[in-house]
């Protein structure tokens, strides 16, 4: 069996009497593309921002590529290879694309408590930075602060950071929601071309999107898992189409 | 740097160098005090500025490196080499025991400092037979190490002027490198620091003490100047006029902390000479500042500027 990047083992996250998560167990083996689904507040939010260190579960354990970091901070998770996207744009609104590229790539090594060189002597980090902005087609406001962007153009740069942290386990909350058509299809090439060395697991609405990338689904419900299967079986199950879709 | 802004640090430089050709010994001691508390006013706009976090307590540092100071010099005698340093040190050690307030934020950040900063003062007025009380400690000399002795006003006004210059280059290293980055970044948003890999706190503690440092050292160059130190000098009062002068002058930027400090002692002085309310125009010079110049002097003349430019390009 191939080693698994993510193993959630019975998680549970409580807001006072709510329970987000309840009791969930995920595995996804290295290399693998997950997508999860599920309606409003099923929880999947909350279960990522466990995986991450976000949040603290209330029980359970989570693993990285066999290793236990349920007690590990969110800097030493990624620390291991991890990154995410947020679902709301979670960028530098007052720095440039520049700069926020900058952050998101000495934030993984020891650069970034360097005091006493400026950042503009790192030649090779600004070549990587822009190369992170090509990536998404933002290179040419690469000197512009992140405030001036579309709503569309800060998906693209949320997910230039979290790739930027050279992440073996990519975690995006719906990367894709809200971008018009092409911007869409733009991201959901970007992460299809992502090399098999990149686990991803990707939160996702839209089920053209979710079922064209996915190997396998997750369907959450009411913080449970209720499927998992291939694209193709979830999408012939009736209990998903009814939860989901709400009707059968 | 763009041509205007070395043109601004060329004048205000030049200006500063020949300032003892044109003033007179009061004007001298005006603006030796501006330029310490303009460092002050900077140490505290490192977290202000670069970390958003408002700092009340930086008067602590600045007081306990004065005390330091001027009771190794005065009481023991300790020369200059040792005394100096020494109150350097004393404040930096300090602002690593302070530093804990890194663990909160926002209004508990605030609430924090202040706590911490009226410990010292409390401690410093107190505990008398150590401090001097009240009256503080007198008598300090001028600062001297072996044959270079301080002997003038108009020399210790150079010296001043070239220490400062010196930490004010060394600011512009930190803010303008990878570290001074991360804490503009954690200022901006912080759970994306974390998810990127930083261990934020220390990063903020880490420019708590540095800040701390530079308070301290503008302790030991104004104990050097004031030749006594008494607790109003560590008094919550003095946290709260450096914060304004960071703002007023320019948060963010080096040289609006200075500006800051020249309004607001510049102000002080004018006024008090015949009105006995200094407090009550510094807090109509704040709200001022924040109605009609939020990004302090220096944001309102680079408006100004890019507002002129701008109508210079427009007829086209
Ligand atoms: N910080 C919080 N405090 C209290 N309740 C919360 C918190 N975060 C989420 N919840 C609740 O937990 C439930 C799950 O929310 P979550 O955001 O994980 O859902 P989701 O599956 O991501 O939904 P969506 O598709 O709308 O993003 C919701 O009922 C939500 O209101
Ligand atoms: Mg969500």
């Amino acid at each position: 069996m191939k080693q698994s990047a993510l193993e959630v083992e019975q998680l549970v996250k409580e807001f006072g009497g709510l329970r987000a998560v309840a009791g969930v167990s995920l595995s996804v083996e290295a290399g693998q593309r997950r997508v999860l689904i599920g309606p409003n507040g099923a929880g999947k939010t909350t279960l990522f921002h466990c995986i991450t260190g976000t949040l603290r579960p209330s029980l359970g354990r989570v693993s990285l590529f066999g290793r236990d970091v349920t007690y590990l901070e969110e800097y030493e998770r990624t620390a291991l290879g991890m990154g995410r996207t947020f679902q709301i744009s979670n960028v530098f609104t007052e720095l440039t694309l520049l700069e926020n590229l900058t952050l998101a790539i000495v934030g993984t090594d020891r650069r970034k408590w360097t005091m006493l060189r400026p950042v503009r002597a790192f030649g090779s980090v600004r070549e990587e930075a822009l190369q992170g902005l090509e990536a998404v087609g933002l290179e040419h406001r690469a000197a512009e602060t992140a405030q001036h962007l579309s709503y569309g153009e800060r998906r693209q740069l949320e997910l230039a950071l979290a790739l930027k942290s050279n992440p073996r386990l990519l975690l995006l909350d719906e990367p894709c929601a809200g971008l018009s058509p092409s911007e869409r299809q733009r991201i959901s090439r970007m992460i299809a071309d992502l090399p098999r060395t990149t686990t991803v697991v990707m939160i996702e609405h839209d089920m053209d999107v979710a079922l064209g990338l996915a190997d396998r689904v997750t369907v959450l419900h009411r913080g449970s898992v209720i499927l998992e299967g291939t694209p193709d079986e979830v999408q012939a199950n009736p209990k998903v189409r009814e939860v989901y879709f709400g009707h059968a | 740097m763009d041509r205007s802004r070395v043109t601004v640090v060329i004048v205000v430089l030049a200006a500063a160098l020949a300032l003892p050709f044109y003033a007179g010994p009061f004007w001298m001691g005006l603006a030796t005090q501006i330029i310490i508390f303009g460092l002050l006013a900077l140490s505290v706009d490192l977290l202000l500025g670069h970390t958003g976090l408002f700092s009340l307590c930086h008067a602590s540092f600045f007081a306990v490196a004065a005390y330091t100071t001027a009771i190794l010099q005065v009481r023991y005698g300790t020369p200059t080499v040792f005394a100096a340093p020494a109150g350097v040190l004393a404040g930096t050690l300090l602002a690593l025991v302070f530093g804990i307030a890194v663990r909160t934020r926002g209004v508990y950040f605030i609430l924090i400092t202040i706590a911490l900063g009226f410990i010292v003062w409390g401690v410093a007025y107190r505990w008398s037979s150590f401090t001097g009380g009240d009256n503080g400690v007198t008598n300090v000399p001028f600062p001297s190490i072996g044959p270079l002795a301080v002997t003038s006003h108009l020399q210790y006004y150079y010296l001043v002027l070239a220490i400062v210059m010196l930490c004010a280059l060394g600011y512009r290293m930190l803010v303008s490198s990878p570290f001074g980055l991360g804490l503009r970044g954690i200022k901006a948003s912080e759970s994306r620091m974390r998810s990127l890999g930083y261990r934020t706190a220390l990063h903020l503690y880490v420019a708590f003490v540095l800040s701390g440092a530079l308070a301290s050292l503008a302790g030991v160059l104004y104990v050097y100047y004031n030749r006594f130190v008494n607790p109003v000098t560590g008094s919550f009062q003095i946290s709260v006029e450096v914060a304004l002068m960071a703002i007023v002058g320019g948060s963010g930027t080096i040289i609006g902390p200075f500006i800051g400090s020249g309004v607001l002692l510049g102000l002080r002085n004018w006024v008090s000479s015949f009105f006995e309310l200094h407090a009550a125009v510094m807090g109509v010079v704040f709200i001022a500042t924040v109605l009609w110049a939020p990004d302090g002097l220096v944001g309102l003349a680079r408006r100004l500027r890019k507002r002129r430019t701008g109508i210079r390009k427009d007829p086209a």
